[in-house]
């Protein structure tokens, strides 16, 4: 009696999931799906998981490889020494995951995406006009030199980052000469990312500001790994030094896969999760590389100019960083995908990786 | 021929006054560079000694790398420049020291 009672009752509830559309989430912790790291995923690994050289370090590195589909894990691969638990630094992927943070700051209306910068951050009144909605799009019009490895002698981020503006990475920035007015012109900076961490510090509060990451996106989403590293004035380097493993990171994709909702909470405004896709058209476009939306890449082509990722179709949007690091989030498809790497030259290309997943997926279609 | 070469010598002092600032910052992004990134390789990615030394070796070799496992702190020393990093705490990972 008790077991037929307790068959009863159980058959209800999965029912009742049916109804809501059986949409999956990690929680607590993600599912795999059945037919997960099939024969079909043969030419993604070929290509992510090529013999590494640790001697050399060339070619195509892939720490850490992860596929959701509906949100299941359909295919997870790793290269020693990293595992599902490293929390692997994701570099500029931080600046995407900064903005995410700063959309649950938004919702709570703390700020205006017209704001100026210098209400929030007191040495941006050298910059008056600069708007939060222009940081977002990296066009504070700051002079600035975003190069790593080719230009170190003028490479602003690596002065930022290791020289005469780590102890102050905002003060650093914002003490850079404007070379052109703001919201005219992307140039890609990691000091525009900066003052976004910088702005947030008075956005909720010095006190709460070293917990904010936590108590507003991480706990929620469930995302335990997370270490964010911040400068001596202790701001959060929220343009390179978030760490997460792949599992969680891919959390942040599902969230805004599904434009900011997590099970029945609005964690993200839908407008902002818009306003993160939609394409800033004052840049240039460059071969193979995505283009800017607010904080976030975009495959929506310049005008003029193709997909930047042929193979994707032009939905799709991501956070990129430094050697390989990338979240994509593919709507149509219902994937997101979580890649970290070691990549040290520049022959990993995201439209390649993109078109074998793609194509492992619809091996996997009756 | 020696008012070419004068003239030469005259062009590069002249780029190493005015790239001054450039030039004495860089000699400093060596050592920075690998005691911050090594720090948060051992001590946040938590990978071993040896993969970490390999993941931070730039073409310019460093005359000095070590770290004191029981503080979490690195040392690294390269064009005569000597930096220090350290892990502050699970949710701060590492920075760079003064």
């Amino acid at each position: 009696m008790v077991k037929t009672l307790s068959g009863l009752v159980l058959s209800l509830v999965l029912s009742s999931a049916c109804a809501l559309g059986q949409e999956t989430w990690p929680v607590p912790e993600w599912s795999v799906a059945p037919a997960a790291n099939s024969a079909d995923w043969r030419d993604v690994q070929a290509y992510a998981f090529a013999r590494r050289d640790e001697h050399q370090r060339d070619g195509v590195r892939t720490d850490a490889l992860l596929v959701i589909k509906d949100g299941r894990i359909v295919y997870e691969h790793y290269a020693a020494p990293t595992t599902r638990h490293t929390p692997h630094l994701t570099w500029s992927i931080s600046k995407s995951v900064l903005a995410t943070l700063l959309g649950v700051a938004c919702r709570e209306g703390r700020f205006a995406l017209d704001d100026p910068v210098a209400r929030f951050y007191p040495p941006m009144q050298a910059h008056p006009e600069v708007r939060i909605e222009d940081l977002l799009h990296w066009a504070s019009g700051l002079e600035w030199q975003e190069d790593y490895e080719y230009a170190p002698l003028h490479s602003s981020v690596v002065a930022m980052l290791y020289t005469r503006g780590h102890a102050d990475m905002a003060a650093y920035t914002a003490a850079r000469p404007a070379a052109v007015a703001p919201g005219q012109r992307f140039l890609y900076s990691s000091g525009d990312s900066n003052l976004l961490a910088a702005a947030l510090r008075s956005m909720v509060g010095a006190e709460r500001y070293g917990q904010y990451p936590w108590d507003a996106l991480f706990t929620p989403l469930g995302i335990t790994s997370a270490v964010w590293e911040r400068d001596a004035s202790g701001t959060l380097v929220g343009s390179s030094y978030l760490y997460m493993s792949a599992r969680d990171l891919a959390r942040i994709g599902l969230l805004m896969l599904r434009e900011g909702r997590w099970q029945s909470q609005q964690v993200l405004a839908k407008d902002w999760v818009a306003f993160n896709r939609t394409l800033f058209a004052k840049a240039v476009a460059q071969p193979g590389e995505a283009n800017p939306g607010g904080q976030w890449w975009l495959n929506q082509p310049l005008p003029g100019a193709g997909r930047p990722w042929p193979s994707a179709p032009a939905e799709t949007f991501a956070a990129l960083g430094h050697w390989g690091q990338a979240l994509y989030v593919l709507p149509s498809e219902n994937v997101v995908i979580v890649r970290f790497a070691d990549d040290r030259d520049r022959r990993f290309e995201h439209d390649e990786l993109l078109r074998r997943v793609l194509a492992a997926q619809a091996g996997r279609q009756p | 021929m020696k008012r070419v070469l004068l003239l030469l010598l005259l062009l590069a002092g002249g780029w190493v006054w005015y790239e001054r600032q450039a030039l004495a910052d860089f000699t400093a992004i060596l050592s920075a560079y690998s005691a911050k990134e090594y720090c948060s390789c051992r001590f946040v990615m938590g990978f071993d000694a040896a993969y970490c030394q390999a993941y931070v070796r730039q073409y310019l070799p460093l005359s000095g790398l070590e770290e004191h496992t029981q503080t979490r702190e690195v040392t690294a020393r390269g064009l005569g420049v000597e930096r220090h990093a350290r892990w502050h705490s699970e949710h701060a990972g590492c920075g760079l020291l003064p």
